[in-house]
């Protein structure tokens, strides 16, 4: 016989607003639903409800009745956060799971108890989900039966958690009300013309004869009030995406008070990754603006990661660079899961990096830098000594045990000017046997313009000029090279790399020897 | 309100068995000491022999750099932050790659932040430098530099190079503050350290302070014959060093890069009269006789 167990939480939109903002749990709180004066109770926390504050009520009723009462309207971003965190406890006990919607899932449990040791072990499996829940911020309560209803109404019992025995469903439903079968309006009318009252009367009924009377889902709503249930769990689709945001009970027009409130809301969203194993590679956030319309905007990390104070600064600094425009009245974000990146340890080799903390670190340098100052450095076929170009830095595992260094080559590298710095070079005569040779440098002079004061200064009589060195490279290109370079070196000292384009004459430097 | 300080006790307790003696004065400081304070008070010898061990532990990281090895007892030590100071055209910029290029090839992983821009990778790869494993972070002044090197050690490289690149330094010298706080992140995280920059910047905060000076470029050529670049000639000097005498110094010697075949140079020009070639050929290096790989 199949097990299931329902998780619920109780007054769920009540329970999803203090998951998002916990600190009102000290105050008398109601959820309501409808604008205005015309505002009604939803749910209230105990304060509201010791104050005499029930569902249904008005607004202005209630604040009649407690007059320091908070008032919050349904949000359904916290709630569909919320219903999603339930979910995701759920899923970390049973492959199987149904989102059945409201604050309430159901699990299939079969065989899960093999895992709980104590005398009765569907008990401790439903406190073990309790516990669960409760970190998450979500009071659930858990019921475990053999039928879907069963499991629903014993979670709804005091005592949570409540274990229904195989074959005792009937038991636990016939003393309660035939609506909370929920029949068709025309079949309850029925069946109180008949004098059933209660899901026990309807039970005690014989089978067929309720089938030749009311049909086939007569016949259905009978085995249900028997505790016979036949309809099995849809287990739901592993989500695309993991949602935390919230509706803002005033608009916010500055950056500070927004990260304020997106902070939690980060950090809920970094601990439902972290409890299934997952990083987020990409974020999305939306932003509701008043007085209407949204506004979406995409974070894409360079590795996954689920480190708050990398979200946090990231989206930051989206915001910095496009404000929204408008008054912020509600946010979302979304987290694209992906797997955290993992390493295998060495035990002689060089450490690994950390995949984490190399996530983090590059997420902060993107967000620090830029994505196009930041890379793994690679060579660009060609000629240009400028050239370059960078990719995503993921370095290879360390080799397995530790390497003797290379030895050194003792090469003289070049710093790149990037960009070459403009130069006005005095040449030497062309010798008279070799009129069409190049004229070598003999005099360096920097040209003065307002960025040079940023730039090296290279000034001075040339010592030793060596060249040319013709180079050309894309000539089949909008930006061709043609260039004679020389090595040259100054009476002041330094080693410069010189070239003339040959298209236009002028004088560049594009490299110290150093 | 301050701590009472004891007496200290007229009878020395006895070294423990095993253990190096410990000064008889040290003995009967420590033990009027508060508790919490006993070990933090060394001597001299102790404070040496828990920093060999803390070496023997990690050993430093080889540059293959010999000038620098040398000077370094045997590479650049972890978790300490190493200046090494030079002009234009001192071989700094080509001794950093080769540090870079030595800690790749044992397959650490190194970062270079690079605020001069100054990196091309085919010259680095010529150098050796395993580019896989290297990270190039191309910050826009001083103060992001010093931010990136501090998440870099942080995220754990082993090796992390911050070159300041040719002056004027984009953002200055900086605060001393800026580098005792990069000091002591490679401190905990125990990640070599290796700065450089045309002047000194780090104050207090290195370890090391080595110098790159003299540098004597070396041709090939001359005498009618056109001039080719053979190399650099240089002198690394010890500035500031925890068992060595500012001064001490060690010979750099960087041959120029071999580059793709380039059309050949002109034919060499008439021979300049002899009372001028003379005139200037005494005024520059002496030729490199070996034969450097000039393109």
């Amino acid at each position: 016989m199949d097990r299931i167990a329902c998780i619920s939480l109780p007054l769920f939109p009540l329970a999803a607003r203090l998951r998002s903002e916990p600190e009102l749990s000290r105050e008398a709180l109601v959820v309501v639903e409808g604008n205005g004066n015309a505002a009604r109770v939803v749910a209230g926390n105990r304060l509201a409800r010791s104050a005499g504050i029930k569902p249904g009520l008005t607004l202005p009723q209630a604040r009649a009745l407690c007059p320091k009462l908070v008032a919050r309207s349904r949000d359904e971003e916290c709630e569909r956060a919320a219903q999603e965190a339930l979910l995701e406890v759920a899923e970390r006990f049973s492959p199987r799971v149904e989102d059945t919607g409201e604050g309430t899932a159901f699990l299939d449990v079969n065989g899960i108890e093999r895992h709980f040791k104590g005398d009765s072990p569907e008990l401790d499996l439903g406190r073990s989900l309790i516990a669960a829940a409760e970190a998450e911020g979500l009071p659930a309560r858990v019921g475990i039966a053999s039928s879907k209803l069963a499991a629903r109404i014993a979670a709804g019992l005091p005592d949570s958690p409540v274990v229904v025995p195989p074959g005792q469903e009937a038991e636990i439903l016939a003393p309660l009300p035939l609506a909370r079968l929920s029949p068709e309006v025309e079949m309850a009318e029925t069946l109180e013309r008949w004098g059933v009252r209660s899901i026990g009367d309807f039970a005690k009924l014989p089978q067929a004869r309720v089938a030749s009377r009311l049909g086939s889902r007569g016949r259905d709503l009978h085995a249900t009030a028997r505790g016979i249930d036949p309809r099995p769990i849809i287990p739901r689709e592993p989500p695309p995406a993991f949602h935390e945001g919230m509706t803002l009970e005033w608009p916010l027009v500055s950056l500070e008070p927004f990260l304020f409130v997106s902070r939690a809301a980060l950090e809920r969203l970094a601990q439902r990754l972290e409890s299934c194993g997952l990083a987020c590679i990409r974020l999305e956030l939306t932003l509701r603006l008043e007085p209407e319309g949204h506004q979406t905007r995409s974070i894409d990390l360079p590795a996954p990661t689920r480190d708050v104070k990398t979200l946090l600064t990231l989206v930051r600094l989206d915001l910095e660079a496009r404000p929204p425009g408008a008054p912020v009245v509600g946010f979302t974000f979304a987290a694209q899961p992906d797997r955290p990146r993992e390493a295998q340890l060495s035990l002689y080799g060089p450490a690994a990096l950390s995949p984490d903390k190399l996530a983090t670190t590059l997420a902060r340098l993107f967000a620090l830098l830029g994505p196009d100052r930041v890379g793994s450095p690679r060579v660009v076929d060609g000629h240009q000594p400028e050239r370059f170009s960078l990719v995503e830095f993921t370095p290879p595992p360390p080799p397995e045990v530790r390497r003797a260094p290379r030895a050194g080559r003792g090469l003289l590298a070049a710093r790149v000017l990037r960009p070459p710095v403009a130069l006005e070079v005095l040449t030497d005569e062309p010798a008279p046997a070799a009129p069409t040779e190049e004229a070598p440098p003999v005099e360096v002079r920097p040209v003065t313009t307002e960025e040079s004061e940023k730039r090296p200064k290279i000034e001075g009589a040339v010592k030793v000029a060596s060249g040319p060195w013709g180079l050309e490279d894309g000539w089949w290109s909008e930006a061709p090279a043609d260039r004679d370079y020389w090595d040259v070196e100054l009476t002041a000292g330094g080693l410069y790399r010189l070239y003339r384009d040959r298209a236009t004459g002028e004088w560049f430097a594009d490299g110290i020897y150093d | 309100m301050a701590r009472p300080w004891r007496e200290i006790p007229e009878s020395e307790p006895e070294p423990e068995s095993g253990a190096a003696p410990v000064p008889a004065a040290l003995q009967r400081v420590r033990s009027a000491l508060p508790e919490e304070l006993r070990s933090r008070l060394r001597s001299a010898r102790e404070l040496d022999r828990t920093l060999r061990d803390e070496e023997e532990e990690h050993p430093p990281l080889v540059t293959a750099v010999p000038a620098l090895d040398r000077l370094l007892d045997g590479g650049l030590p972890r978790g300490h932050l190493v200046e090494l100071v030079g002009g234009r055209t001192s071989g700094r910029f080509s001794t950093l790659l080769s540090a870079l290029a030595a800690a790749t090839s044992i397959g650490e992983t190194a970062a270079l932040v690079d605020l001069g821009d100054a990196l091309d990778p085919a010259a680095a790869a010529a150098l050796g430098v395993d580019l896989e494993r290297l990270l190039w972070v191309r910050p826009t002044d001083l103060k992001e530099a010093l931010g990136s090197a501090e998440m870099l050690i942080g995220a754990g490289f082993a090796l992390v190079v911050l070159d300041l690149g040719a002056p004027p330094v984009r953002g200055g010298r900086g605060v001393e503050a800026g580098w005792l706080r990069l000091a002591r992140s490679a401190r905990s995280h125990g990640s070599a350290l290796l700065v450089g920059s045309p002047y000194r910047v780090s104050g207090t905060a290195a370890s090391a302070v080595l110098k790159a000076s003299r540098p004597r470029t070396l041709w090939q050529g001359g005498a009618g014959a056109p001039w080719l670049l053979g190399g650099l000639s240089a002198r690394i000097e010890v500035e500031k060093h925890r068992r060595r005498l500012p001064g001490q110094s060690e010979g750099l010697e960087l041959t120029a890069m071999e580059a793709p075949p380039l059309p050949a140079p002109p034919a060499p020009r008439p021979a300049a009269p002899a009372e001028e070639r003379t005139e200037r050929e005494a005024a520059w290096p002496t030729p490199l006789r070996a034969a450097g790989g000039r393109r």
